[in-house]
């Protein structure tokens, strides 16, 4: 079998989906901003590959201008990021803004939801989500929490995570890494346990029902040098 | 391996494979793909076994009510009982329907004599068909789908926990693949949507050649935030949630294990959804005969590639889900 040898296991997702004029280098690789040139390699020749004009899974979507483009968006991205200063440079340029989502916009803390239970039955799905709905509350009894529970508990409770960083000043991007574990790209533990326990606190959860079980998720995945594969469960 | 009848607690993969809230509830696996004849059933009946031999109690169910040969992949004689009395509203308990296979863990419900003229239950009945799967005595249901793109096909693969998408390294397995997801995920959209005017812009845009000039899903985004901002972040957080994952079959050279990739970044770069590439299995003799025989290549061909594959895919299954949300992750019990 000729596929072996292909390792499928340890690409890192991105964790904001943006359409491709507004992805940054990394995105376009989509890479992690930790990325060693190994990775960055790794994921220039699969991008590249991906979309050739011969690609089999690009064809029935783009046409050969759009392919063209991402080619030039990948090539260039990899010429930045392959080369240490020209990297630096860029991180440099591009240094996110860290701080919390300006409170610009003042929404009511609204469930992200469709609430017409109506429409839903009449489209043939009855109950697609309780969120809101204190009852449902009890799902959370048991377990541990990783970061898709803490998400569906935050949902369930109306908070949007940008309400969460106003509330905390923890950065909004920080707080989504939680969700998805992105452990590769949060600070060390002793910040992230703050960044959990303010996170539960603010959404209501007891953070003693919450910290432990997480940061054992945290300890595991950084104490295995490379981890192969990303569990986002 | 040893088969842990009375699952506790504990579980020999993992607390994750149970992380589902309602702890008791069986977790749904769809296998989708649009396409007919990609190994949809193949897949099933395998990873199906493959999770039973962990020690998780499965039910295989199969949906493909025009098309069943499930029960035949897993070596079980044309039950008489099957989901279609469900459908036909004959019998309102799944666990009547349940029949045994001869591994240890797995059952099936068969999808066999049903009426073909009204194969695909109504709305209200799948919404309690969902249900009922939920309530299985099972840790996993998995649900073979049968090919394109019926409201009903995409609700199975939508309300699972993870939404499986079985794909050849073939042009048209794989434009169908995309067609398939693209349904699917317009159609979650459209449900996740409140207002009359955002609602009709979405159903606009499923037509490709829409006149607005909506060509992706980020387009759709960026005119329903010009509508209504916060339409708009419910519409980027359904994005967000929605995570189905892709199976390469039948590959039988290293670029055909990288289409996965390609896939799933194309997805990412277009549908702006995230695709996660689950794994492949290799184009197999083996594979063709097993299902003459009648016997999952797991169990036929232990030591083959492909078995060895399938494998390697459903201990992923176990330990993790994609970190998608089911459209119908929190039904009330009461109901
Ligand atoms: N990995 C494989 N290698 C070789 N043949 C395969 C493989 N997977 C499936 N097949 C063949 O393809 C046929 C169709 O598969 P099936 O699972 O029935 O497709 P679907 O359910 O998607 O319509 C199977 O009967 C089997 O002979
Ligand atoms: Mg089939």
């Amino acid at each position: 079998m000729n596929g072996d040898g292909v390792d499928i296991g340890d690409r890192p997702l991105t964790q904001d989906l943006k359409a491709l004029p507004d992805q940054d280098h990394y995105e376009v690789l989509e890479i992690g901003r930790n990325a060693d040139s190994e990775e960055i390699e790794r994921a220039y020749a699969l991008t590249r590959a991906a979309y050739s004009s011969e690609g089999l899974a690009v064809y029935s979507v783009y046409d050969e201008q759009d392919t063209s483009a991402i080619r030039d968006r990948v090539e260039e991205a990899f010429r930045v990021l392959s080369n240490a200063d020209t990297r630096r440079a860029y991180d440099e340029k591009v240094a996110e803004p860290e701080g919390p989502i300006s409170a610009g916009v003042q929404t009511p803390p609204s469930p992200l939801t469709n609430p017409r239970e109506e429409t839903l039955l009449e489209a043939g799905l009855l109950d697609v989500e309780s969120i809101g709905n204190p009852e449902s509350d009890i799902e959370e009894e048991s377990g541990d929490f990783d970061g898709a529970k803490l998400r569906r508990a935050r949902l369930r409770r109306g908070f949007e995570l940008e309400q969460i960083a106003d509330i905390t000043k923890i950065g909004a991007a920080h707080l989504r890494r939680i969700e998805d574990e992105e452990f590769a790209d949060l600070p060390a533990n002793v910040y992230v346990r703050g960044f959990v326990t303010a996170y539960a606190t603010t959404i209501g959860l007891e953070p003693e029902r919450v910290v432990a079980g997480y940061m054992a998720r945290v300890e595991a995945a950084r104490a295995q040098p490379r981890s192969r594969f990303r569990y986002r469960s | 391996m040893a088969i842990d009848v009375n699952r506790g607690a504990q579980s020999p993969v993992g607390p994750s494979a149970f992380s589902k809230p309602g702890a008791r509830e069986a977790r749904i696996l769809s296998m989708g793909g649009g396409k007919g004849g990609v190994g949809k059933t193949f897949m099933t009946a395998n990873l199906a076994l493959a999770l039973a031999r962990m020690g998780l109690r499965v039910v295989a169910v199969d949906a493909d009510l025009e098309g069943a040969n499930l029960h035949t992949c897993l070596g079980v004689r044309t039950p008489r009982n099957s989901l279609a009395d469900f459908v036909a509203q004959r019998e309102d308990d799944l666990v009547k329907l349940l029949v045994p296979t001869h591994h240890p863990n797995l059952q099936i419900i068969a999808g066999t004599h049903a009426n073909l003229a009204e194969a695909q239950p109504g709305h209200l009945r799948r919404v309690s068909l969902m249900r009922a799967l939920r309530k299985l005595p099972a840790d996993i249901v998995l649900l073979d789908l049968g090919a394109g793109s019926h409201a009903a096909v995409l609700d199975y693969f939508l309300v699972a926990d993870d939404g499986l998408l079985v794909v050849q390294p073939e042009p048209t397995s794989v434009e169908n693949a995309y067609t398939f997801l693209r349904a699917a995920f317009y159609r979650r959209l459209r449900l996740a949507m409140v207002g009359h005017d955002v609602r009709s812009l979405v159903s606009q845009a499923m037509d490709q050649r829409n006149e607005r000039g909506i060509r992706t899903p980020f387009d759709l985004l960026r005119e329903i935030e010009l509508i209504d901002p916060l339409e708009g972040r419910r519409f980027a957080e359904t994005m967000r949630r929605f995570r189905p994952r892709i199976i390469i079959n039948e590959v039988r050279t290293a670029e055909d294990v990288k289409l996965g990739f390609a896939i799933s970044s194309v997805c990412r770069k277009y549908f702006g959804i995230e695709v996660d590439y689950l794994g492949y299995v290799n184009f197999d003799e083996a594979a063709r005969q097993s299902v003459a025989a009648r016997t999952p290549i797991i169990e036929s061909r232990e030591g083959s590639d492909a078995a060895i594959y399938l494998q390697r895919i459903a201990k992923k299954l176990a330990g993790a889900s994609n970190g998608g949300e089911p459209v119908m992750d929190t039904v009330d019990a009461s109901t």
